[in-house]
């Protein structure tokens, strides 16, 4: 959404000094707008979909068609796949992604603030995170199988590491993005190093801890599957491996786009809390 | 009475060989409002947060009525260039900041507040948001959520500096109503020559290359707008214009042309 408006808006202003000054013949050109080209490319990419369906250029094992797609869609949505319904599977891959998203906020909230705050903080935790940060999930899942065993401690746990680093270090550029001016402020006002924390550092970096869980949530669902790999009866993820298990590749192909449109619609509601939460960023 | 004293004062930043400044002593008592004017490097900010408590001096002493000062206190409340208010809250909010801190129940504070904020002619503006205001609005927040710490002492950092010239004037004399209202003693660091003069009852002229003190002037035109003549007045007075005049000398003076 922001990203084509701010595409708009310069495109516009062109428009505005093109008529003023230099008429062009090619104006029509300028304003076209980036959403237009976007759901062009949606349209064309289903098009070239549905056709090489219909035309049986592809085996439907490989590619089924459009609209087997969505006949299977409806068909999961009421009557399940693997004993679940498509919301069942849902619901329980939100809850994973959302749980773990709490206890990577718990800890690590707490942890970027100690590595932008203090430089102890920074010493102990900074090389962890680094550790962590490019161990791909599917690394570390046996041996948090070996750890915490098969349940659902284990699939939140697999998922809250992945959301770490980035909820941490977002927390962490916030708090060191706070400008000395305001902390030196309050400290004058009488502020006691934790009334420094508590009523400027924090608020100073909640645009950076926001952006951090939406950037959490986008590696939260591609860490899902990953998670549902192991001893998992519900899922978008352990949907799809099922399915790709017996060659459904319509499940498959619409559990993808199912969890592309979760994503999305998830991502569009974190902007809008963003607004509401901190309407002074970007701002100042 | 509450005296803030600067007794040869030396500062010194890491990595840089020479000292900003270099054995500066300024002495503000309350019912002084004291100006540092000086060219660009003369170390006028750090000499102000040397007083803050903000940064610590390499050498020297600072005193409130003989107690060395160590940290930041609301005693000595700051107001900075960039105003430095807190977005996320509201004007009322951001001049109740320091009766937050000290836990003043919400009801008082919100009393207080809207007291001082009527204080710097911004009555009924309480519940407006930081930036949906001017240059001027906010920096008179700035300076109603310093006198809400109830400060002996009021540091101004060139608070007027990115102002516009005509809400520069203005302000101006607000300062000197809430001077006259409050009796804090003022220590202010200005660029405007012109400003210290409106302001000041002394003026202490710094130079470069270590910043230090050079020479102090005593005056006495803000006095004379406190009494009641009117701005304007003064600054058509002959004696004004000679002593800008001397005043604009004493700063380029050993300045290479």
């Amino acid at each position: 959404m922001t990203i084509s408006s701010y595409a708009e808006r310069p495109s516009r202003k062109l428009d505005e000094t093109d008529t003023v000054s230099v008429p062009r013949p090619s104006r029509k050109r300028a304003t076209i707008s980036a959403r237009f080209v976007s759901a062009l490319t949606i349209l064309s990419v289903l098009g070239v979909w549905a056709l090489s369906a219909l035309l049986q250029l592809v085996s439907p094992v490989f590619l089924p068609s459009p609209a087997a797609v969505w006949s299977k869609f409806m068909a999961v949505a009421s009557d399940g796949f693997v004993d679940a319904t498509l919301l069942q599977h849902i619901a329980a891959s939100l809850w994973r992604v959302f749980a773990a998203l709490v206890a990577a906020v718990l800890v690590g909230v707490p942890v970027g603030l100690a590595i932008g705050i203090s430089t102890v903080g920074r010493g102990i935790f900074d090389p962890l995170l680094e550790f962590l940060r490019p161990i791909p999930p599917l690394a570390y899942l046996p041996l948090v199988i070996i750890w915490f065993g098969i349940g659902e401690p284990s699939k939140i746990l697999v998922i809250a590491i992945a959301m770490l680093a980035p909820v941490a270090l977002s927390t962490a550029s916030g708090v060191r993005g706070v400008s000395q001016e305001r902390i030196n402020a309050a400290r004058s006002l009488g502020a006691t190093r934790g009334q420094v924390v508590r009523y400027v550092i924090l608020p100073s970096a909640l645009p950076s801890i926001l952006t951090g869980q939406r950037i959490a949530l986008g590696v939260g669902w591609s860490t899902l599957v990953a998670a549902e790999l192991v001893a998992a009866t519900r899922g978008l993820g352990f949907m799809i491996q099922s399915a790709a298990q017996f060659l459904v590749t319509d499940v498959v192909v619409m559990g993808i786009l199912v969890i592309a449109a979760i994503a999305f619609v998830l991502e569009f509601a974190i902007r809008r809390i963003e607004r509401a939460l901190v309407p002074w960023a970007g701002r100042e | 009475m509450p005296r803030l004293v600067l007794d040869q004062v030396s500062v010194c930043y890491d990595g840089q060989a020479r000292p900003a400044v270099e054995r500066a002593s300024i002495d503000v008592a309350s019912g002084d409002f004291v100006v540092l004017v000086g060219r660009s490097g003369c170390g006028k900010t750090s000499l102000l947060n040397v007083a803050a408590g903000l940064v610590k001096p390499a050498g020297g002493s600072v005193t409130v009525d003989g107690t060395p000062i160590i940290a930041p206190d609301a005693d000595r409340a700051v107001v900075f260039q960039n105003d430095a208010l807190f977005p996320w809250l509201t004007a009322r909010e951001n001049v109740a900041f320091a009766l937050r801190l000290r836990g003043v129940r919400p009801s008082e504070r919100e009393r207080r507040a809207d007291a001082l904020l009527a204080l710097v002619k911004l009555e009924g503006s309480g519940e407006r948001r930081i930036w949906e205001l001017s240059g001027g609005m906010r920096q008179r927040v700035g300076l109603a959520r310093a006198l809400a710490a109830e400060p002996q002492f009021l540091l101004l950092d060139e608070p007027l500096g990115a102002l516009d010239a005509l809400t520069r004037e203005r302000m101006q004399t607000t300062l000197l109503d809430i001077w006259k209202a409050s009796r804090v003693a003022v220590l202010m660091v200005t660029h405007g020559i012109e400003e210290a003069l409106v302001l000041g009852t002394r003026i202490v002229v710094l130079a470069p290359g270590p910043g230090r003190v050079v020479r102090t002037f005593e005056t006495g035109f803000s006095r004379r707008y406190l009494a009641g003549e009117p701005l304007r007045d003064i600054k058509a007075d002959p004696a004004f214009a000679a002593a800008r005049g001397e005043l604009t000398d004493a700063i380029f003076e050993g300045e290479a042309a």
